[in-house]
C-alpha cells in the first residue's frame, strides 16, 4: 500500500461523502490519511467541510402548528369519501343514477309529463264532447220516429175524415211514410175497398200499387178486385195486375168478366188483361 | 403505509407525525417559500393516500413520499410559473441565531444569509441533491431511488452541487467585500 492510494481527484469527489459520514471505514481511513498529506486536499476540504457544516446551522422553519389540523380534516374528509365509495352497487346506481337526474333533465322529464297530461285531458274532453253528440243522435232520431208515427196517426184519422178532399191528402201522406207498417196497409186497402169517393180510391190504389213488394198489399190487391164496381177503379186495378205480373188476379178478373154488372168497356179491357197475363 | 394501504388510513396520522416535518424541510430548501410549502405538504399527504395502491413496498416509504413531494413541486412550480422565482428569505434571516456576542452573532447571520442566498441560486437538480443529502440526510443510494438513477450518478452530482455552491457562495461574498471596499 503506498502513500498515496487515491488522487486528489478522487479525494475530492469523496468529500461529501466523507462529510456525510457515508465512507465505508476503510476509505475514511484512507482519505484521512491523504488529507492529512496533501494540503491542497486539506484545504479543499476544510472550505467544503465549512460550508457542509454551515448548511447544517441554516434554520428550517418550523412548520405551522395549522398543518396538523388541516392533515386532519383532509384525513377525516377523505375518509368519508371512501367510506361512501364501496359500500353497495345500489349506492353506486343511485349515484350514477344523481348524476344522470341532472335538474336540467328534470325539467325535461316534468315538460313531458305535463305534455302527456295535457294529451290525455284533451283525449278525455273530445271522447265526453262525442258522449252529448250521440245524445243528440238519439234525440233526433226519437224526434224523427216520433214525427213518423204522429203522421202516421194523422193519415189514419184523416182517412176517417169526410170530406174526400181531407181523405185525399190522407192517402198522399203514405209516400211521405217511410216504413208503412201493417195498420197503414189495412187502412189503405180499407180505403180501396170501402171509400165512397170514386177519386179516392184511384189515388189509394195509386199508392197500394207503390207498395206492392210487400205480400199482404198483392193479396190485398187481388182480393179488392171482385170488391169494385166502379168501372174505372176496375180498369185500373187490371193495369196494375198487368204491371205487377200478378197471376193469382186472373180468377178474380175472370169472375168479374161473367159479371153481368160489369162494364162492356171493362169487360174488353178485363179479357187483355187475361191474355197479358196467362 | 403497508398498513394504510390496507385500508387502515388512520395510521396515516402516524405517518403524518413522523414525516411532516422533514417533508416540509425538503419543500421549504426545495422552494424557499414558507405558505406554498405549507400547502405542499397537505397535497404530497393527499396524494398518498389516492394513490396508496401504487406504494409497492420495495422500497422505503421515505423514497416514496419524496418522489411524491418532487412531483408536486413541479407542478407548483408550473402553476406559479411568475411566483416561483421568488424566495423567501425573511423566515431564514429570523431564525438564524447563534455566536455569543453580537458581533459573532452579526456575522454568522450574514455568513448564513449569503448560504442560503446561494442555495437559491442553485439549479434545482443540484439544489435537490444537496437539500437530500445535507437537510434530509438521506443516504445516496436512498437518494438515487428517489430520483430514480444510480448511487454513483448521485455521488457525481452531489460533488458537483457542493462545487457550484462554493463558487456561488463566494462570488456573493466577494461581491460584498466589493462592496464594502
Amino acid at each position: 500500500m503506498g502513500k498515496l492510494p487515491i488522487n486528489c481527484e478522487q479525494t475530492q469527489e469523496q468529500l461529501t461523502e466523507w462529510l456525510s459520514n457515508q465512507l465505508p471505514d476503510a476509505e475514511g481511513a484512507i482519505m484521512d490519511a491523504h488529507l492529512a498529506q496533501c494540503p491542497a486536499c486539506q484545504a479543499e476540504a476544510d472550505s467544503v467541510r465549512q460550508l457542509w457544516q454551515m448548511m447544517g446551522q441554516l434554520p428550517t422553519p418550523e412548520p405551522s402548528p395549522m398543518a396538523r389540523i388541516r392533515f386532519q380534516t383532509m384525513l377525516d374528509t377523505y375518509k368519508e369519501t371512501i367510506a361512501d365509495k364501496p359500500e353497495s352497487a345500489l349506492d353506486n346506481l343511485l349515484t350514477k343514477f344523481r348524476e344522470f337526474f341532472t335538474p336540467k333533465l328534470a325539467v325535461r322529464l316534468a315538460y313531458s309529463v305535463a305534455l302527456v297530461g295535457v294529451g290525455i285531458l284533451a283525449g278525455y274532453w273530445f271522447n265526453h264532447a262525442t258522449g252529448p253528440n250521440v245524445a243528440y243522435k238519439q234525440q233526433i232520431d226519437t224526434l224523427s220516429t216520433q214525427v213518423q208515427e204522429m203522421r202516421q196517426m194523422m193519415m189514419l184519422s184523416l182517412l176517417e175524415n169526410p170530406a174526400a178532399s181531407e181523405r185525399l191528402r190522407a192517402v198522399s201522406y203514405t209516400e211521405e211514410i217511410n216504413q208503412v207498417d201493417s195498420k197503414v196497409i189495412d187502412a189503405l186497402l180499407t180505403t180501396l175497398n170501402n171509400d165512397a169517393n170514386v177519386n179516392v180510391r184511384l189515388v189509394t190504389l195509386e199508392a197500394l200499387a207503390k207498395l206492392a213488394d210487400n205480400p199482404t198489399v198483392r193479396e190485398g190487391l187481388v182480393q179488392s178486385i171482385t170488391r169494385q164496381d166502379s168501372p174505372l177503379v176496375q180498369s185500373a186495378l187490371a193495369d196494375v195486375m198487368v204491371k205487377l205480373q200478378e197471376k193469382r188476379s186472373i180468377k178474380p178478373l175472370r169472375q168479374l168478366l161473367h159479371d153481368d154488372n160489369t162494364n162492356h168497356m171493362v169487360k174488353g179491357k178485363i179479357e187483355q188483361t187475361i191474355r197479358d197475363l196467362s | 403505509m403497508l398498513q394504510v394501504k390496507a385500508g387502515r388510513i388512520d395510521t396515516m396520522g402516524l405517518l403524518f407525525e413522523r414525516y411532516n416535518r422533514p417533508l416540509f424541510g425538503f419543500l421549504f430548501h426545495m422552494t424557499g417559500q414558507r405558505e406554498a410549502s405549507e400547502d405542499m405538504v397537505q397535497t404530497v399527504f393527499y396524494r398518498m393516500l389516492k394513490y396508496r395502491h401504487t406504494f409497492t413496498g420495495d422500497g422505503e416509504f421515505r423514497s416514496w413520499m419524496y418522489h411524491l413531494a418532487r412531483n408536486v413541486i413541479v407542478d407548483h412550480s408550473k402553476q406559479n410559473k411568475r411566483s416561483s422565482q421568488h424566495y423567501d428569505l425573511a423566515d431564514v434571516a429570523e431564525k438564524i441565531g447563534g455566536g455569543t456576542t453580537a458581533d459573532e452573532q452579526f456575522q454568522k447571520k450574514q455568513e448564513l444569509e449569503t448560504l442560503h442566498r446561494a442555495m437559491a441560486r442553485l439549479s434545482e437538480e443540484n439544489r435537490e441533491v444537496l437539500v437530500l443529502s445535507r437537510f434530509q440526510e438521506l443516504k445516496y443510494e436512498e437518494i438515487a431511488r428517489v430520483l430514480n438513477t444510480t448511487e454513483g450518478a448521485i455521488k457525481v452530482r452531489v460533488h458537483r452541487a457542493m462545487n457550484e455552491l462554493k463558487k456561488i457562495y463566494l462570488t456573493i461574498e466577494n461581491g460584498k467585500t466589493a462592496y464594502k471596499l
